[in-house]
């Protein structure tokens, strides 16, 4: 948890040597009014304006004319909604809100809306971040993007949302250009980059400022604000959230209008256990609701717990277009077996057919016949077995076989142990 | 698939003025809920006052009949020229590039794909919150100057023909900056090259023109920003310089050619 770079005796400070400098001013003021004479002012009067006033008018400006990053006490002067209590500075985002929080999406949308990419390329100079892609996101599911780093997810997104204009081709929201959509937030609701906020701008007035964009007013706010557990933390500047509260504030901002459509780039990036089982839950009611929703990440283990659907991407070609459930039985599937005779074994099992490597120092990976084939052919001949194991192989070993080739950086994978995992 | 008259979400199809009304509104609220633009204001009033102080005293201290370099008129916004004119141009210019260093902007033009909407918004937004603090500003210093001059007996008052207009002009004159300075942004991205461009269309063309020494210093100067601004807060026609009506053309077309760029800028490029 962040606490806010300034303390509040700091502030204190602050504050009486602003209310110095006020009365020195006004003192100023009123003797030149008065006497109509500004050689009136004594010597030290001047002697503050030119060495204490004009220099560290410089200096104030400097720091704090850029972005406000290096901003000072929490927001007094922001007008807070009468449901927010004044916080103490270090608040939690409170556990409990994950078990209330998704009843509050209400409405389903009015129509199903789906994602049409239609041979979508986009070029950067020479190199080519997304190739003909062409695909159909449909509502009603959760939609997993897969693809390695590099891939080309982000720019599709980014593509989606009118944010790159494509080389060629097209991607449609509804069946029109996400330009051509009045007031596009009820619509598509994103999240590309949680660390995309103003430092210096409290999330209320984040969130303000969006809903003002497409019509809504701060009651909706209020609403993604509980509905993210982040009501607390709602007046303190962005810039002091860790990543998860603003991966929650990202999320919030999507869900702001309520749309038919959700789009997340890697929403679980600095989430803590609970929040990442709290987005798989939202995720999931959502897509339950009939919205479509599109969530990217370079990790399929995170993907096939949440995503009923996946489309892969390599080097910004379509890999795999397939349900979740298909793409794990048409996973690997082989046999681990050990022998004290494992080279006469394995002599026999490939004159019947299978397909035989080794396996570590004395196992063997047999594909082309199941476990109780080996069994069976083994005792026919009268070789001991000391371990029979059917395996097949992770999401993640079908994921990096099917993306390996299109891998952008590759590191050296180890030769042996592609431990299956059930 | 959706009759006319309705959006694809179902609600009804918002009026022009209400859309436009919205993106007004979505920039309001950013320009306002960041703390560093209030205190960067109010700091730079405080400093311009106590400027304009020293100035106006060091002006009255000059004897009579000797030779002054400006008008009173001219001399009350001698720091309003800098400490006003100079930190307002970089807020403004920080309302674009802001958005661009943190990635913002995308949430932004996410929200309000028409990106030339979102421009008009933010220059008017900044243009009009300038156009207020100048005013304020600039009364503020014509009144401090003159009530420091009239013992001097070279106040002016408001009440003399001309010059309610000359004070007000110059209010204008920091709105057309902090126009100039959200186009830059808009153009250029990053914040330091956009403070250098804004800063020179403000600032350092007429500097580079008093260079080039007569008669081509005046001959190209008053097409700048400066000098129409100081022809506009004088009474009098300036010798070489354009006429006020011309000069008030000059003021109001830097921005406007700023904004044009920035109207091309940025629908050519992806955000």
């Amino acid at each position: 948890m962040h606490h806010s770079p300034m303390h509040p005796p700091a502030m204190a400070v602050l504050v009486i040597v602003a209310v110095v400098a006020a009365a020195f001013v006004v003192t100023c003021l009123m003797t030149l009014a008065r006497g109509g004479q500004p050689r009136n002012l004594p010597k030290w009067a001047w002697a503050i304006i030119i060495c204490v006033f004009i220099p560290w008018g410089g200096v104030a400006f400097l720091a704090f004319g850029r972005t406000g990053r290096h901003g000072m006490q929490p927001d007094a002067l922001a007008p807070v909604p009468p449901a927010l209590a004044p916080v103490p500075a270090a608040v939690a985002v409170p556990v409990a809100a994950s078990q209330a929080a998704p009843t509050l999406v209400t409405r389903t949308p009015a129509s199903p809306v789906a994602i049409e990419l239609d041979r979508l390329t986009k070029r950067f100079g020479p190199v080519t971040a997304v190739d003909g892609l062409s695909v159909t996101i449909s509502p009603g599911k959760v939609t997993g993007f897969l693809g390695p780093n590099g891939a080309g997810k982000t720019t599709t997104m980014r593509l989606i949302l009118g944010l790159d204009i494509p080389t060629s081709g097209a991607a449609l929201v509804g069946g029109r250009r996400y330009q051509e959509i009045v007031r596009p937030l009820h619509q598509v609701g994103s999240l590309l980059d949680a660390t995309a906020v103003h430092g210096g701008r409290s999330a209320w007035f984040h969130l303000l400022a969006l809903a003002r964009s497409n019509g809504m007013g701060p009651g909706r706010v209020r609403e993604v604000l509980e509905l993210t557990g982040l009501e607390a933390v709602a007046r303190r500047r962005a810039g002091e959230f860790s990543l998860g509260m603003k991966q929650r504030l990202g999320i919030a901002a999507a869900l702001l209008a309520d749309p038919a459509v959700l789009m997340l780039d890697e929403p679980v990036n600095g989430l803590d256990a609970e929040g990442v089982r709290w987005i798989r839950q939202l995720l999931t009611r959502l897509a339950a609701q009939g919205r479509t929703v599109l969530v990217s990440s370079h990790l399929m283990s995170e993907m096939a717990m949440v995503a009923d659907h996946l489309v892969i991407i390599g080097r910004g070609r379509l890999l795999a277009d397939i349900p979740t459930a298909e793409f794990v039985s048409g996973a690997r599937r082989d046999v681990l077996v050990k022998s004290p005779r494992g080279d006469e074994l394995a002599g026999l099992l490939m004159a019947n057919g299978a397909t035989v490597r080794p396996d570590g120092a004395d196992g063997l990976a047999v594909t082309g016949l199941d476990a109780p084939g080996i069994g069976d052919l083994a005792l026919a001949h009268g070789i001991a077995i000391h371990e029979l194991v059917p395996r097949h192989a992770s999401l993640e070993d079908a994921y990096l076989d099917l993306t390996s080739e299109s891998t952008d950086y590759h590191a050296k994978l180890l030769p042996a142990g592609r431990v299956a995992v059930p | 698939m959706t009759a006319p008259g309705i959006t694809d979400t179902g609600r009804p199809r918002p009026s022009l003025p209400a859309l436009a009304l919205d993106v007004v509104a979505f920039e309001w609220t950013k320009l306002r809920s960041v703390r560093s633009n209030r205190l960067t204001i109010l700091i730079s009033a405080m400093v311009t006052l106590g400027l304009t102080t020293v100035i106006a005293e060091s002006f009255a201290s000059v004897p009579a009949g000797r030779h002054l370099p400006f008008s009173p008129l001219v001399a009350s916004f001698l720091g309003f020229a800098e400490y006003t004119v100079l930190p307002v141009t970089v807020l403004s210019v920080l309302v674009f590039t802001s958005e661009y260093a943190s990635g913002l902007i995308r949430t932004t033009f996410a929200a309000v794909p028409r990106r030339r909407a979102v421009l008009a918004a933010k220059a008017g937004v900044t243009g009009l919150a300038a156009l207020i603090v100048g005013e304020l500003l600039a009364f503020a210093c014509f009144l401090l100057t003159q009530a420091i001059l009239s013992g001097r007996n070279r106040g002016l008052s408001l009440a003399q023909p001309g010059v309610p207009g000359a004070v007000a002009a110059v209010g204008l004159a920091l709105a057309a900056c902090a126009v100039v300075g959200v186009a830059a942004g808009a153009v250029i991205r990053h914040t330091a090259g956009a403070i250098a461009a804004a800063i020179s269309v403000v600032y350092l063309l007429a500097a580079l023109c008093l260079l080039l020494g007569s008669p081509w210093d005046i001959r190209l100067g008053r097409f700048t920003m400066p000098f129409a601004a100081y022809q506009l807060a004088s009474l009098h026609q300036q010798a070489g310089l354009l006429s006020p009506a011309l000069s008030l053309l000059v003021l109001l077309g830097w921005p406007a050619l700023a904004l044009l760029a920035a109207g091309i800028a940025v629908t050519r490029r992806d955000a």
